[in-house]
């Protein structure tokens, strides 16, 4: 590995569902010893996810520029260019919405006492902004290859058997939505809900 | 503000001096636990990071959060305004200083493969601050904090004990000695005794020789 240089404006940029733009530094990088990415407001002018953090990790969160509105634990704080939150309860929700168009947003995170790990997320949310724009073949293909590198995960089986059900290929996305359900109980609820199944949702082998 | 997280805001905060930078000592203020973390400030002209190799396989990242930087990384120089990111690898010498006034560098670094565990280098810069400062009692609660929570590490009493030699108080640089004396391996306290300057004004008592010994 060598050294490298980037501004944050020139990283890809990587539009997500819910409006905000994920810019991958970890992976520009190849860094393998911490969890650390940007975000800029997209369509929507969130800039962080509403989310908490399931698997444990502690978060960081700098504005690089511009003004931004995190709420974290229901109070709002409005946080400029220089400031940073620190969310140490991983149980906390917590998001933050862009009061300036310009606003950038660092994050760095990981779980205290364990050697850092590349998130599933990581290598599943590239796909989504193709499943968005209707390029279900280019998803499909791309959670193919995240579950090559994260074998067993069930948030990328759940992804996968979406773009299946998308593409038309229900035996597919039977058999790794059951896969999915069965590493994670929470999928088998969010199946239901989930429109990206409607073409599979009447066959007798669809998870009830 | 509830205990679950907090807010900072990496121009106010006091900094400590760092081998000729001014340290924000963000992991030490937060508690952080993930990864090493922390900030460097500086005004026009003046340093930013401590020129230094990481020969501790630390991966590091530097993010130039305010104002603007020239880093110098190996031989080459490269210019940094805010949003910069510049990732450097273990091994690689770095250092940069700051083009404008109130610059502010945000700093992540851990060793790939392995659980957090440093936080030793930042707290010590925290108590040295104090301690330059003329705040002795500020400097002594940052160490005894730092001992309660890792009591098994004999680095905490030994740097306690540079700081009170620095001071002048050789009787409670003996004491932190004495406890440093009963968890280090004896060949390494003795290499480290032997070669500090920070222990310069306790070196001629006859204690000194005694540990030596």
């Amino acid at each position: 590995m060598s050294v490298d240089v980037v501004h944050v404006d020139e990283l890809d940029r990587i539009e997500l569902q819910d409006g905000f733009v994920w810019r991958p530094v970890r992976r520009h990088f190849g860094i393998r010893a911490f969890g650390v990415n940007a975000y800029t407001p997209g369509a929507s002018g969130r800039v962080i996810e509403e989310h908490t953090e399931r698997l444990g990790q502690e978060e960081i969160y700098v504005v690089l520029r511009g003004r931004v509105r995190f709420t974290v634990d229901g109070d709002e704080h409005e946080l400029g260019q220089g400031q940073l939150l620190y969310v140490r309860e991983p149980s906390l929700g917590r998001g933050a919405v862009a009061l300036t168009d310009d606003a950038a947003v660092l994050a760095t995170g990981g779980t205290p006492g364990e050697a850092f790990e590349i998130s599933n997320w990581e290598f599943m949310f590239p796909a989504f902004p193709l499943l968005a724009q209707g390029r279900y073949d280019e998803a499909k293909q791309m959670l193919e290859e995240a579950l090559e590198q994260r074998p067993g995960s069930p948030q990328i089986l759940y992804n996968l058997a979406c773009a299946e059900a998308l593409v038309g290929e229900p035996d597919g996305a039977l058999e790794h939505l059951k896969a999915a359900i069965e590493g994670d109980e929470i999928f088998r609820e969010h199946a239901r809900e989930d429109s990206d199944f409607a073409s599979i949702r009447d066959d007798p082998r669809f998870p009830r | 503000m509830s205990a679950g997280y907090e807010i900072l805001t990496l121009g106010e905060v006091e900094t400590s001096p760092h081998l000729g930078s001014n340290l924000i000592p963000i992991r030490y203020l937060l508690g952080y636990r993930a990864a090493g973390v922390n900030g460097w400030r500086a005004d026009a002209g003046g340093q930013l990071i401590p020129p230094h190799e990481e020969d501790s396989g630390n991966e590091e990242l530097y993010v130039v959060v305010v104002g603007r930087a020239t880093f110098t990384l190996g031989e080459e120089q490269r210019d940094a305004p805010a949003g910069t990111l510049v990732f450097v690898p273990a091994g690689v010498h770095r250092t940069a200083v700051a083009e404008e006034d109130g610059t502010i560098l945000f700093v992540v670094g851990a060793t790939v493969g392995e659980a957090f565990d440093g936080g030793g280098w930042d707290t010590f810069a925290v108590a040295d601050g104090h301690r330059l400062a003329g705040r002795m009692d500020e400097s002594r609660a940052v160490m005894q904090r730092a001992m309660e929570e890792r009591p098994e590490m004999w680095a905490l009493p030994y740097n306690l004990a540079c700081l009170e030699a620095l001071a002048g108080n050789a009787d409670e640089a003996f004491a932190a000695l004495e406890r440093a004396r009963e968890l280090a391996p004896a060949e390494e306290l003795q290499e480290y005794l032997r070669g500090d300057s920070d222990l310069d004004n306790i070196r001629d008592d006859p204690r000194f020789a005694e540990l030596l010994a």
